[in-house]
């Protein structure tokens, strides 16, 4: 079955990048073929330098997921070190690296934690500094605030995009959520359902920390965002 | 219809400390109180049992129910002459040997079958048959190939025990989390970190219930090899009580024996458990 059908598109450089779409439409496998989970049967994934050359084929990338999916016979600092080893960062850069995105994310204090002792909330944040801690060239995360409850969600995103920001991070997160698009998105790539493909590429016009919820200038783009899909939801269903 | 005024009034205190305070820091007043009333109900248990013991010794001659005291200055003469340690010794040393021969093949079999379709058809009748083996036809038959010797006692064990086992880890392995195999692919985990990181931990509380039952098979199986012949072992002390026909003897050493097997499961096997299991937040909130 086909499922990404000549869906190409370039992530904003040092910026996060929404791919917006309806749940099914073969979001998640894009993210698992770019992460190399699933293999892709043609077609390549490519981080391209500031001179436009391409650096790596396989590039270095950290994957925050639907749930948190932390080893929870690890202690917090160890779940990081996990992936630390297995990107194989030397040894003598683990304890700063860790102090430095434990302490980002707010959770420094429950590095000896085991991750059950925590809330659902700080341990999508494990999962967040455990993504963060490789030092990717890109950031992958599967709609990664979608299991938590509306006040957690919220506060997560305010921080996340403001790590991003702050990390000039580049990032690709997948979502169906429309405000959740126009807020954490630098650019948002609009995909249609079945075979996926991309419908629309928007530049979000307010930069991450100017994004207010109730700001005139975010609603007019949230709006501006709505509108696309659901004209794609009308021409999809005149389609059937 | 008259419209109901229906309040709820919530007054709560926190009660966090069963659950998640509890673990952080110890015992609190109420977690002592909890454990002597725990110790309390099983020392109830024993005493219990022994007065049954007593009441059935009024209505049958010492010979046949022998009376609970004269039984435990038995016990007491046994362990104090020095050769209940040196029988003990020898019926542990079996099971022990047995034990770690099964545990070393079933842990691989187990992984090996939850992970591979066709090795688990391929495996999957002699195991179950396995299974359903009598200890007492394998005891039989590793005496009779291997002779009455240390080797025939090993093998019996191993055997019995290995199929219990290798099921317990097999299923176990099947229900393994794929999403965290999922995960550590996406962080370029090496094969051997795999197994020990995420898969081995999952397995863990599956091969600690293999443990109990698997020891508590081993047990009965290595006291009849030791009474078909053997000249040492608990197994043997019974069955020289039964030639003199001394309830008492058979009695004493049982009862040794027990303590013995208690001592092994709830103090090493329940600390190991306790050791492999510190990050699971304990469960007793719900149980009454």
């Amino acid at each position: 079955m086909l499922v990404l059908d000549h869906v190409s598109f370039d992530t904003k450089e040092n910026g996060v990048t929404c791919l917006l779409g309806p749940s099914g439409c073969g979001k998640s496998t894009l993210l698992n073929a770019i992460s190399g989970l699933e293999r892709l049967e043609q077609g390549r994934v490519e981080v391209v330098s500031d001179h436009g050359r391409a650096t790596t084929l396989a590039p270095q990338l950290g994957y925050v997921f639907q749930d948190p999916r932390l080893l929870n016979w690890k202690r917090v600092e160890d779940n990081l070190i996990f992936a630390l080893k297995g990107m194989e960062v030397p040894q003598v850069e683990w304890k700063e690296r860790i102090h430095k995105y434990l302490g980002m994310v707010g959770l420094l204090e429950f590095r000896k934690q085991y991750p059950l002792y925590l809330s659902g909330g700080m341990r999508q944040r494990v999962g967040l500094a455990r993504g963060l801690v490789i030092e990717p060239e890109v950031l992958l995360m599967d709609e990664p605030f979608s299991k938590l409850d509306q006040f957690t969600a919220r506060k997560l995103r305010e921080d996340t995009l403001a790590i991003c920001a702050g990390l000039r991070q580049t990032a690709l997160l997948v979502t169906h959520d429309v405000e959740e698009a126009a807020y954490m998105g630098d650019r948002i790539v609009i995909l249609s359902a079945r075979p996926a493909h991309v419908a629309e590429i928007l530049d979000n016009p307010l930069p991450p920390l100017e994004r207010e919820l109730d700001d005139f200038g975010f609603i007019g783009f949230k709006k501006r965002l709505l509108q696309s899909v659901l004209k794609l939801m009308e021409e999809e269903v005149r389609a059937c | 219809m008259a419209q109901q005024q229906k309040t709820l009034s919530v007054q709560a205190q926190a009660a966090a400390g069963a659950v998640s305070l509890g673990a952080l820091s110890g015992a609190g007043g109420g977690r002592a109180r909890e454990a002597a009333m725990e110790i309390g109900l099983r020392v109830g248990s024993i005493a219990t049992l022994i007065l049954i013991w007593w009441a059935l010794g009024l209505f049958f001659p010492p010979t046949l129910i022998p009376r609970p005291w004269d039984t435990f200055a038995e016990v007491a003469e046994i362990v104090s002459t020095g050769n209940f340690f040196a029988e003990m010794g020898a019926t542990l040393r079996r099971v022990a040997v047995g034990f770690a021969i099964a545990m070393v093949l079933s842990v691989p079999l187990g992984i090996l079958m939850g992970t591979l379709r066709s090795l688990e058809s391929f495996f999957e009748p002699p195991v179950i048959l396995g299974l359903t083996m009598p200890g007492l036809i394998w005891a039989v038959l590793m005496i009779m190939f291997f002779g009455l010797n240390e080797t025939s006692a090993y093998a019996a064990v191993a055997v019995t025990i290995f199929p219990m086992l290798a099921i317990s880890i097999w299923q176990g392995t099947k229900s393994i989390d794929k999403d965290l195999i999922d995960m550590s692919k996406a962080f370029h985990a090496r094969p051997w970190s795999k197994v020990v990181d995420v898969i081995l931990p999952q397995l863990v509380s599956h091969i600690l219930a293999a443990v109990r039952y698997g020891l508590g098979l081993a047990w009965k199986v290595v006291v009849v090899v030791e009474m078909f012949g053997f000249s040492n072992g608990v197994g043997y002390q019974v069955v020289r009580g039964f030639n003199v026909f001394s309830m008492k003897t058979v009695l004493a050493w049982t009862i040794t024996f027990l303590v013995v097997m208690i001592v092994i499961e709830f103090g090493i096997i329940g600390w190991l458990e306790r050791m492999v299991t510190q990050w699971r937040p304990r469960v007793e909130a719900w149980r009454r």
